[in-house]
């Protein structure tokens, strides 16, 4: 009998160890996300605000205003996007292995009829009587 | 207490970092205060990172004449490998200019024969980036017969592998042959390529000429035809080479790379309904045709600076690589010279090797008359185009977008050169010659007969182009296959090509063909 009190007392101690230090977790991971926002909530409006202001400011005041796209400005944002579809299509122009169809120098893609007719092409001259 | 092998290692470790500074560190920034890259920078600039490996880092020359046994340096002014471009496999060699001023040596001959055969073999391109001051005087006899090892493994690979030269810096004497046995070659920055240099010209002719006039990228690219790109910087004559190979199979057995298509075959360009101007006489730019036709984004012209009466160069269909010849009307009306068929020629020829299909568009008046073409032997140049195109087993799409007149309309891919498919503009004019010359032929006594001359000339005339000046007469004869709208020639082109894309043609077993010079 008393080793089953001993062992519900264990029991007791243990999942309250455990459920104790799991809200002690929960409560700190709450304050570093609390912490870790504040900071941030100021320097991102929110983007519904932003576009809202954005609108409501008269044109002369808004041309002065730099736009953002998800905190990022807008000018920045567009040179990123010219700069990626530049490289895009540089690395096209280039046949680079992400805008190909087929590995380089497989003849997977190719037909047997086509590599039996090369080989053809390239041998049209044997001796005779062979 | 270190251990023999670590000797050994550290001893490795040190040829390896002499190898690597080449001529010296006080070279190198002479070489870099000249606004030049070395030759292991250029390699990296060319290769995709961490993907070349060296070769014969090690070898050095074992001459001891002229002071030569002082001047030993690991690589012998060479660097040698493979590595890969885009992720293809390519055999590469660099000249070290910092070493001795990347003088052609016997061992440099060897390392380079090495990697030629070993690409060969491997049916992978190859890429040489040469900058050297000439054959090694020193070496005598040895260096000149280093040239012949390498000239021989480049006729050897021609039309096996693809072969780019990229000029980098001084290439004079015998080491211009190399390049010039080569499919491509790309002069870069300030680089020169002659037989003879300035001061021997003085010295045998008395004339006065600097390196730049007589053999500088302005003149290879737009007068001598020598060169087929240049660039204002090494590190965009580098990358002329990455995208030239793009459009290039790794051996004669393979295809180019097909790239996943982003512009549909289907898409038609409504204005070239109206690129053909009203006046038959007005020029237009054939550039436009061909940038409107082939996918975005992907025509890259060979030779543009010489003989711009005539177009050549790759672009993209579907995804898949194509040769393209054309006429130039915006340049001497479209007229074939002596130029214009080396040029058209030498191209097809290429596009034949490497199973590049190949797609034409004619607009020609004929070839151009005068004592200077015919003395210039303009009949066996023009013959080369002939020959060219009937030689050629790939598969080959003709246009005729307006003029076709004469001999120039046989040679620029007529159905008697082995046209698959021949299609016309409703603008196109098949004749034996132009109106005007025709009616002087053909009616010379009825006009001079006539009441009034003129008018009886104007009205033959004008019976002639009826007759002619269209594409029906030749599609009646089976000539043309068919007459397009110039708005449909993409969606055509693209399913022809796709039909053709297994195409297979045999010519006669010969050694080979004796092709006009």
């Amino acid at each position: 009998m008393s080793d089953l009190a001993w062992g519900l007392q264990m029991t007791v101690l243990g999942m309250g160890l455990v459920f104790a230090l799991l809200t002690l977790l929960w409560g700190l991971l709450t304050l570093m996300q609390r912490l870790d926002r504040q900071p941030a909530a100021a320097a991102l409006p929110d983007e519904a605000q932003a576009a809202a202001a954005l609108a409501a400011t008269p044109l002369s005041a808004a041309s002065t205003a730099t736009p953002t796209v998800q905190g990022l400005d807008a000018g920045l944002m567009a040179a990123i996007l010219v700069a990626t579809l530049a490289h895009r299509a540089a690395r096209r122009r280039e046949a680079a292995p992400a805008m190909r169809r087929s590995a380089p120098g497989s003849q997977l893609h190719t037909s047997r009829w086509v590599g039996a007719g090369r080989v053809r092409q390239n041998h049209s001259w044997q001796r005779r009587g062979r | 207490m270190a251990s023999r092998t670590d000797d050994h290692l550290q001893t490795l470790r040190e040829m390896r970092s002499r190898a690597v500074l080449g001529g010296g560190t006080k070279r190198i920034e002479q070489q870099h205060a000249r606004g030049k890259f070395t030759a292991r920078e250029r390699l990296s600039l060319l290769l995709d990172e961490g993907s070349f490996q060296e070769f014969g880092a090690l070898a050095t020359h074992q001459v001891n004449a002229f002071g030569l046994d002082k001047q030993r340096f690991p690589g012998d002014g060479i660097v040698t490998g493979f590595g890969k471009v885009s992720g293809r496999r390519v055999a590469v060699f660099a000249q070290d200019f910092t070493v001795l001023g990347g003088s052609f040596s016997e061992v440099q001959a060897q390392k380079i024969s090495r990697i030629q055969d070993l690409a060969l073999e491997s049916g992978i391109p190859i890429i040489g980036l040469n900058d050297s001051g000439g054959a090694r005087i020193q070496e005598g006899v040895r260096s000149l017969a280093a040239y012949g090892e390498v000239f021989v493994r480049n006729v050897m690979a021609s039309g096996v592998i693809p072969q780019i030269s990229v000029i980098l810096g001084p290439c004079a004497g015998g080491a211009v042959y190399s390049p010039a046995l080569t499919d491509f070659v790309i002069m870069a920055a300030d680089s020169t390529m002659f037989l003879t240099g300035p001061d021997v010209i003085k010295a045998v002719t008395g004339e006065e000429v600097t390196a730049q006039s007589l053999g500088g990228a302005d003149v290879h690219t737009s007068r001598s035809g020598v060169a087929h790109l240049s660039a204002d910087t090494e590190v965009a004559g580098l990358s002329l080479a990455k995208l030239l190979l793009s459009y290039l199979p790794q051996n004669n057995n393979e295809d180019a790379p097909q790239l996943t298509p982003d512009d549909p075959p289907s898409r038609m360009d409504e204005s070239l309904n109206t690129l053909i101007p009203n006046d038959e006489n007005q020029p237009y730019d054939i550039r436009d045709a061909i940038t409107a036709i082939f996918d975005v984004d992907s025509f890259l012209e060979i030779q543009p600076r010489f003989a711009a009466n005539a177009v050549v160069g790759f672009a993209r269909l579907e995804g898949h690589s194509v040769g393209i010849v054309a006429n130039q009307p915006a340049c001497m009306a479209g007229a074939l010279d002596i130029d214009a068929s080396d040029k058209i020629a030498r191209f097809i020829r290429i596009c034949d090797a490497f199973n590049i299909p190949l797609v034409t568009f004619v607009d020609c008046p004929g070839f151009l008359p005068g004592t200077e073409q015919e003395y210039g032997g303009v009949i066996r140049h023009g013959a080369k185009i002939i020959y060219a195109y009937c030689e050629a087993t790939v598969p080959k799409i003709s246009i005729v977008t307006r003029k076709a007149m004469g001999g120039a309309y046989v040679a620029m891919g007529s159905r008697q050169m082995r046209i698959d498919l021949a299609f016309a503009w409703p603008t196109a004019q098949i004749a034996v010659m132009g109106a005007e010359p025709a009616v002087r032929v053909l009616y010379r006594a009825e006009v001079k007969n006539a009441a009034d001359p003129a008018a009886r000339q104007a009205e033959l005339v004008a019976a002639y182009r009826e007759e002619f000046f269209n594409p029906y007469r030749a599609a009646d004869l089976g000539q043309i296959d068919e007459v397009i709208e110039p708005r449909e020639t993409r969606p055509r082109l693209a399913r022809a090509l796709e039909i053709l894309r297994t195409k297979v043609q045999q010519n006669p077993p010969k050694k080979h063909g004796l092709s006009p010079t």
